[in-house]
């Protein structure tokens, strides 16, 4: 692991750690509904405990929103270039679509950032609190991977298609 | 006053909710740049001077909570600097010097530098405080930065 | 395991909230989702003997009257209590809690009397049996609660109600009901000398934490509570307050006094956790059931946490190597996929999740031998401390 990344991950982990602290709360506006308060738009302002930023540089960043019910992680995941930009969107438009059999995953990503989880206290109750953090941990250190082979693999591809197309105007 | 049914009318009770304004404590006074201005001379000249022990206590000691927004980001800025001139390999010595409190309001900065532009420039240097703070006392000033509503 | 785990009972598969024991320690009644389970201890596995369901939300609270009555309180807004029949079986009583928000939190008297329903309609309501009606009536305590209710404690004269809440105030208010309570009781209280029902007798401000969990220490006119800021906190009645942080910083959910000098928390990291009294005020004493050798680090930390400071984790840890780190979630992975079995064995403790509630099994003496604790992972847990 390259060495600014290793500090970057103690950070959310240990930020996660402290964040997902849930309990079971029933909304105090509504009545007879439980909801995950940090995606209630007009609520009470107690129930929402201070955000976390996290981020190793200007590209990559993590920013946690804790509340007392639900921890909402934002992750926003390096794009270098156009073509990484484009790499992105399309992986994480192809998980979102997917995002019921990954539980945790929000549909759509909070504005400036590249994808978004949300975690519950259902969540919690059902799951192992650190599983649930490895596995952010585990979806950050992959993701660039990912990326990053996707786009070796696309320029080789390119590559490959630009030589047989050129190819025909060879005599 | 045609969209009369969208109005919040839960709003118009003053006791039905808190806002984010009832949860920030009474303050006797508000801190201002002025008086802040001889503690920032002061942080400069140990961080010229190369005591950068001294200038992180002093950061870390009462920091201005009840300064208004600008003076706060203006004021941060000379603690990013000292936070950024500390040598990697002094960083954990002085960690471990702060005690508890200290170690919250230490927390405060490096989540408010990560948040801001001008800190995530500095994003490495940022995280290994983070690093060595977690080392030295695990997520205790963490939990105690999620609910503290003093914000620095 | 640790041997201070005397048994453990994985009862049901939802998270349990809340739990109760009469007051012989034959009956065990806890929430699960929208129910109420009630077990008959005794035997190498509690039975099941009775189920109270007419709650249609998550039951969040029930405890046990000296009198065998079973109140249970949910999100569906309601409370029952619930008169146990010579068959065995339980007829409800509906609550006239006049609440229009969740129920949270419910507790009886000493006296088994009344008792007190926290709601997230910033309410507390203190209910009592009236014979005319023939129905459970409420008072309601409105001032100056702004938030959702967490937690409520009765102390032993019956009067005094301590309550903690979202609102990071841990609130003394009295309960006083005309024609339960007599005023002979109160008549040398150090927290005051008039004791209309309502008024606020103390108020702790906590920086905006919310309070978990509080309790009464009657004999020695003290409250404890612990706070999401992951503290302990002990008052008295001249105002002095002393807080103590958990070791391993995440919040508790629970605590007990143990005797006059020693409480237990538990809470989010899964074990208890013993904080005792000494000259220089309150500090961590030792953990009950810890996961011990996980890696190195933990050794360390218990090792050292008896002698030095009181976050005894890491003082002599220089290395920057943390074993655990990150990989661990990868390699049990790729185990999986090679050899299709996880060969990495972690000790566990009894807990694997939370702990959200202690209450005491067996007492000698005024001291409180074992716990029982119940956790969001279905379990309940019987320690011997």
């Amino acid at each position: 692991m390259s060495q600014s990344l290793r500090p970057y991950l103690t950070a959310v982990r240990h930020s996660l750690e402290a964040a997902l602290t849930l309990s079971n709360f029933s909304s105090q506006e509504v009545e007879r509904h439980n909801r995950p308060e940090i995606e209630v738009p007009i609520q009470s302002a107690e129930l929402l405990l201070q955000p976390m930023h996290i981020s190793r540089n200007e590209n990559e960043q993590v920013l946690i929103e804790p509340s007392v019910n639900s921890v909402r992680v934002n992750i926003m995941v390096k794009q270098a270039d156009e073509i990484e930009q484009i790499l992105v969107h399309k992986f994480t438009r192809f998980l979102e679509q997917r995002a019921e059999a990954f539980y945790i995953l929000r549909r759509t990503p909070i504005k400036g950032f590249s994808i978004s989880f949300l975690i519950t206290n259902k969540h919690t109750e059902s799951m192992k609190t650190g599983k649930l953090i490895d596995f952010i941990i585990e979806f950050m250190e992959e993701v660039d991977k990912e990326i990053s082979e996707m786009k070796l693999f696309l320029n080789a591809r390119a590559r490959f298609v630009a030589e047989a197309y050129l190819g025909e105007f060879v005599y | 006053m045609s969209d009369w049914r969208r109005i919040d009318i839960d709003a118009f009770d003053p006791d039905c909710r808190l806002t984010a304004n009832d949860l920030i404590p009474p303050y006797e006074r508000q801190v201002t740049l002025q008086e802040l201005q001889p503690k920032m001379e002061q942080l400069r000249t140990l961080s010229s001077g190369g005591d950068t022990r001294g200038a992180v206590q002093l950061i870390t000691q009462d920091p201005p909570y009840s300064a208004d927004d600008t003076t706060k980001n203006q004021y941060f800025q000379v603690v990013l600097e000292t936070l950024s001139q500390v040598r990697q390999a002094d960083i954990i010595n002085i960690v471990k010097e702060l005690n508890t409190e200290q170690q919250i309001v230490l927390v405060k900065y490096l989540y408010k530098g990560m948040s801001l532009p001008e800190g995530q420039k500095q994003g490495g240097i940022l995280l290994a405080w983070f690093e060595k703070l977690t080392q030295s006392s695990g997520v205790t000033p963490i939990v105690h930065y999620l609910s503290d509503r003093r914000t620095v | 395991m640790d041997k201070s785990v005397l048994s453990v009972y994985k009862l049901v598969k939802a998270p349990i909230y809340s739990h109760c024991l009469s007051q012989d320690k034959s009956l065990l009644a806890i929430t699960c989702e929208n129910n109420c389970l009630i077990y008959r201890l005794g035997g190498r596995h509690p039975q099941l003997v009775a189920t109270l369901e007419n709650h249609d939300k998550t039951v969040t609270a029930v405890d046990i009257s000296v009198h065998g009555r079973i109140v249970t309180c949910s999100q569906d807004r309601n409370a029952y209590v619930w008169e146990p029949l010579s068959d065995g079986s339980y007829r409800p009583t509906l609550v006239l809690l006049r609440i229009n928000r969740a129920a949270t939190c419910v507790s009886w008297a000493p006296n088994g009397y009344k008792f007190a329903v926290g709601s997230s309609a910033r309410i507390i309501a203190v209910c009592y049996y009236e014979q005319e009606n023939n129905w459970w009536v409420s008072k309601h305590i409105k001032k100056p609660i702004k938030s959702t209710v967490n937690c409520l404690s009765w102390h032993e004269n019956g009067v005094l109600l301590a309550s903690g809440g979202t609102d990071g105030f841990m609130r003394i208010f009295s309960g006083f009901i005309k024609g339960l309570d007599s005023k002979e009781t109160m008549a040398n209280s150090p927290w005051g000398s008039k004791f209309p029902f309502g008024s606020l007798i103390k108020e702790q401000y906590q920086g905006g934490a919310y309070i978990h969990d509080v309790q009464w220490r009657s004999n020695i006119e003290k409250v404890a509570y612990v706070a999401h800021d992951g503290t302990l906190d002990v008052l008295d009645y001249q105002g002095n307050l002393q807080s103590v942080n958990a070791p391993d910083g995440l919040p508790y959910r629970a605590l007990l006094w143990i005797n006059d000098h020693e409480i237990l928390c538990a809470g989010y990291n899964c074990h208890p956790v013993m904080f005792s009294e000494a000259s220089q005020g309150w500090k961590f004493a030792r953990d009950y059931d810890k996961i011990a050798a996980a890696n190195v680090l933990e050794k360390t930390a218990t090792g050292s946490s008896t002698s030095s400071s009181q976050f005894g984790s890491t003082q002599d840890e220089d290395n920057d190597e943390n074993p655990t780190f990150g990989i661990s979630a990868l390699r049990k992975f790729k185990e999986l996929d090679l050899k299709g079995k996880v060969s990495l064995e972690q000790k566990e403790s009894a807990h694997e999740n939370a702990i959200v509630s202690l209450i005491p099994y067996a007492e000698s003496n005024g001291q409180i031998t074992q716990v029982s604790s119940c956790g969001l992972d279905g379990k309940v847990v019987l320690y011997n401390i």
